[in-house]
């Protein structure tokens, strides 16, 4: 029970309180610009002049009118506030207790003892002695989790059998989005601002249901070396926080943008903010986080998906086609089929077919009526043999998630296009496609955002933007007898399009649905059905419209990626020709941070053949 | 120690708010239209839950005095299915969850995995079987064990 004794940071500021001398005012002239006041009050230097403006949107974050925009003047309500004589919750003290303990240490201030019994219930049922960073992975059909989630688990001590991680509690900031918001409403207020973002407090359990069973994503748990002066520290200033509002933007005040701020704050002088440019990727905070030497354990849970998939493919063929015939209702968990099996044999079947039960029940909405009785079936035969431990969980991969490329990346290549030759410069602020480096992404899944290609054409000097990228996703998810995900992918940008006689810059739209089938460990093929607009006034008619197919194999190792195939779409409305391709793109990878490419594409069009080649260097940053 | 637990359990239930310990705590929670799910949808981001084998409480529990006894109920209400699932196993986090939520003694810990897995049956007669009803054949089980009645005791 010494975790009773423990009860946070209320004891360390009641403890650091020296008797000095009480009434002197000590000098802050300057106090207010340290970094780790400037980080308390999420201040950030304003873009133009030399001011600084704080992060929060919430008047009741600061004591001062004019905090917002001064950390002078919240620093001076501040210290003016925490001297006042009074006692209870309402007391900045206990109200502001990161705030407050740090002005003691710095100022050697002597406060008289107070109790703030709200504050210290939270963090005695918090009872945290460590801060994990947990890190929801994306999922393999799901670009848009692509750039993970990352959230902070409350680890409490772990000195006896009573301690249990499924019920430590999580912190997590949020977007607050009102359901009722459309797609598009809730994008568009993602990015430029308009949604509150929340602080939430959740038991673990809860968050593996979500993440784990529901979305289908791996968790990895960064275990950080924090102290507990440190982990105190990080708990007051959560309280500080905890109802208050910061207005949400997808891209860089996001839910991982906010946790690094807690563990700035936590350990003063780490600036882990300072890191975030343009945008927070959860995946490359978390790179931040080991890069600064703050993780000292790691952990792999892997997702319900994950586990279901490793535990079926480890069973004997026979077996994995009797699991299947159990699943889909053909023969009964009780049949003789199964009865035969030996003990273990007959154990790793019946979890394996009632782990995907469950996973058609959550993933694919299998009614309930043929769900709920199979599975208490499974289940209860399972029940009957004793002494048989489930079989192995999935190995942790080699490589995680924060070890893989990054996700910045600049090209530089040279080629040729219909015998005009090219230099090319392309830039990717994020985030990966299926020829870069595989190791720590997913198999088969793309996304990259505001990607630029621009060439320089030799013979006459001439630069031009070759396509711009606003967002491309690609997902292919190989199909057996027991998944059979849609593969699919989609577009947006402006691209140069072949009239005939010119190539033009015209916007496009494009997408694309079908399946992949794995043809062994590393190599798949895939079958879809595209569809294709341009819209652009050198159109004849002011756009074009173009179904067709794409049929490829794609093949990854940690060395070596190649995607090959034929492409055809029949243009329909203004030009009513059809475009046939056949393409080869090839990438060589030299470790994680460079990879040579090269690329081959023979076109027919317009009844002429055109070839397109290059070659070059991918740098990633 | 026990306490501390069962707070850290209903803190998930209100986001930032804390309930008060003690028989209200449980009464608050259950007396919802259809339990802790309400709660449940609103703390997550996408609001929708799969469909669980077996059923949440019905609110029959009614007022449990043991506190442990609540915290178990109220973690198998969100976890049914991974419970149940351990439970015919005999062994994994889910069923030492429960161990902790009911303080049961590293010693009494394979007693209590043996009880639970050989009386599967009993505590999920049916596919229609809820929660609420599970933790009450749990604790019925328990009772009338010599080594773990301690556990459930009122």
């Amino acid at each position: 029970m010494g975790n009773m004794l423990r009860i946070g940071p209320v004891l360390i500021w009641l403890a650091v309180s020296l008797p000095t001398q009480a009434d002197t005012s000590p000098d802050t002239s300057e106090l207010h610009l340290d970094p780790a006041w400037l980080t308390l009050i999420h201040y950030q230097p304003d873009t133009f002049g030399d001011g600084y403006t704080s992060q929060a949107d919430d008047p009741a974050f600061f004591l001062s009118e004019n905090g917002k925009q001064s950390p002078k003047a919240e620093l001076e309500a501040t210290l003016t506030a925490i001297r006042k004589p009074g006692k209870g919750d309402d007391h900045a003290r206990c109200q502001f207790p990161a705030r407050t303990t740090w002005l003691q240490q710095e100022l050697n201030l002597s406060l008289p003892e107070i109790s703030c019994p709200g504050y210290q219930e939270w963090s005695e049922t918090l009872n945290t002695e460590t801060v994990t960073l947990v890190f929801a992975a994306s999922y393999l059909n799901s670009p848009s989790s692509m750039f993970g989630h990352t959230f902070l688990r409350l680890d409490p001590p772990q000195d006896d059998n009573e301690t249990n991680l499924l019920l430590a509690n999580t912190i997590s900031y949020a977007a607050d989005a009102a359901a009722h918001d459309s797609e598009l409403l809730f994008a568009y207020k993602g990015i430029f601002g308009g949604y509150p973002g929340i602080t939430t407090v959740q038991p673990y359990y809860e968050k593996i249901r979500l993440y784990s069973d529901i979305e289908h994503r791996d968790l990895w748990e960064y275990k950080l070396n924090l102290t507990q002066e440190e982990v105190d520290l990080m708990i007051a200033h959560a309280w500080e926080i905890r109802d208050r509002n910061f207005d949400y933007y997808f891209f860089d005040e996001n839910c991982a943008y906010r946790l690094l701020a807690l563990i700035d704050i936590a350990r003063p002088g780490t600036d882990l903010l300072g890191e975030v440019s343009t945008h927070a990727i959860p995946s490359d905070t978390v790179r931040w986080v080991v890069d600064k030497n703050l993780v000292s354990e790691v952990h792999y849970r892997p997702s319900a998906a994950t586990s279901v998939a490793y535990s079926l493919s480890t069973l004997p063929d026979e077996q994995q086609t009797l699991a299947a015939a159990i699943a889909n209702g053909y023969v009964d968990a009780d049949a003789d089929e199964v009865s035969t099996l030996s003990a273990k044999q007959r154990a790793h079947v019946l979890d394996a077919t009632y782990d995907y039960v469950r996973y058609k029940s959550e993933a694919d909405g299998w009614p309930r009526e043929i769900a709920a009785p199979l599975s208490h079936d499974l289940l209860r035969e399972r029940s009957q043999i004793n002494n048989v431990s489930p079989p192995e969980g999935p190995p942790e991969p080699v490589v995680r998630d924060d070890q893989g490329h990054d996700t910045f990346r600049l090209s530089l290549g040279a080629g040729q296009q219909a015998h005009r030759e090219f230099t090319q410069l392309t830039l990717r602020p994020a985030y990966h496609d299926v020829l870069d480096p595989p190791a720590g992404y997913r198999t088969g899944a793309q996304l990259q955002f505001l990607r630029l290609d621009a060439r320089l054409y030799t013979d006459n000097n001439e630069l031009q933007l070759e396509q711009l990228t606003g967002v491309e996703i690609r997902s292919l998810s190989p199909r057996n007898a027991f998944f059979s995900p849609l593969s699919w992918q989609g577009g947006v940008g402006g691209r140069r399009t072949d009239t005939g006689n010119d190539r033009v810059l015209t916007p496009y739209l494009e997408g694309g649905a079908g399946g992949s089938w794995s043809l062994g460990h590393q190599t798949q093929a895939f079958a879809i059905a595209t569809a294709d607009l341009e819209i652009d006034d050198d159109l004849r008619r002011g756009y074009d419209a173009a179904p067709g197919a794409d049929i490829g194999l794609l093949h990854q190792n940690n060395r070596f990626s190649l995607l090959a195939g034929a492409k055809t779409k029949a243009w329909i409305v203004s030009s009513q020709h059809r475009q046939d391709q056949l393409y080869a793109k090839a990438n060589w990878h030299i470790g994680r941070e460079f990879s040579l490419f090269a690329e081959f594409t023979r076109e027919d069009h317009y009844d002429r053949y055109q070839s397109l080649w290059q070659a070059g260097l991918h740098a990633y940053f | 120690m026990k306490k501390l637990i069962a707070g850290a359990i209903l803190l998930g239930a209100s986001s930032m708010a804390f309930a008060q310990p003690g028989c209200g705590v449980g009464a608050m929670i259950w007396k919802g239209q259809s339990g802790i799910a309400p709660h449940v949808l609103a703390a997550t981001t996408n609001g929708t839950f799969g469909n669980q084998t077996f059923g949440m409480t019905t609110g029959t529990l009614g007022c449990q005095t043991n506190q442990s006894v609540q915290s178990m109920a109220m973690y198998m209400d969100s976890n049914i299915d991974k419970v149940a699932r351990d439970m015919s196993r005999g062994s994994g986090e889910n069923l030492d969850t429960l161990a902790v939520l009911l303080g049961v003694d590293e010693a009494d810990r394979d007693a209590f995995r043996k009880v639970l897995q050989d009386n599967f049956a009993t505590i999920f007669p049916s596919s229609d079987t809820t929660s609420g009803e599970a933790v009450d054949a749990i604790v019925a089980l328990l009772e009338q064990n010599e080594s773990l009645s301690k556990y459930v005791a009122a």
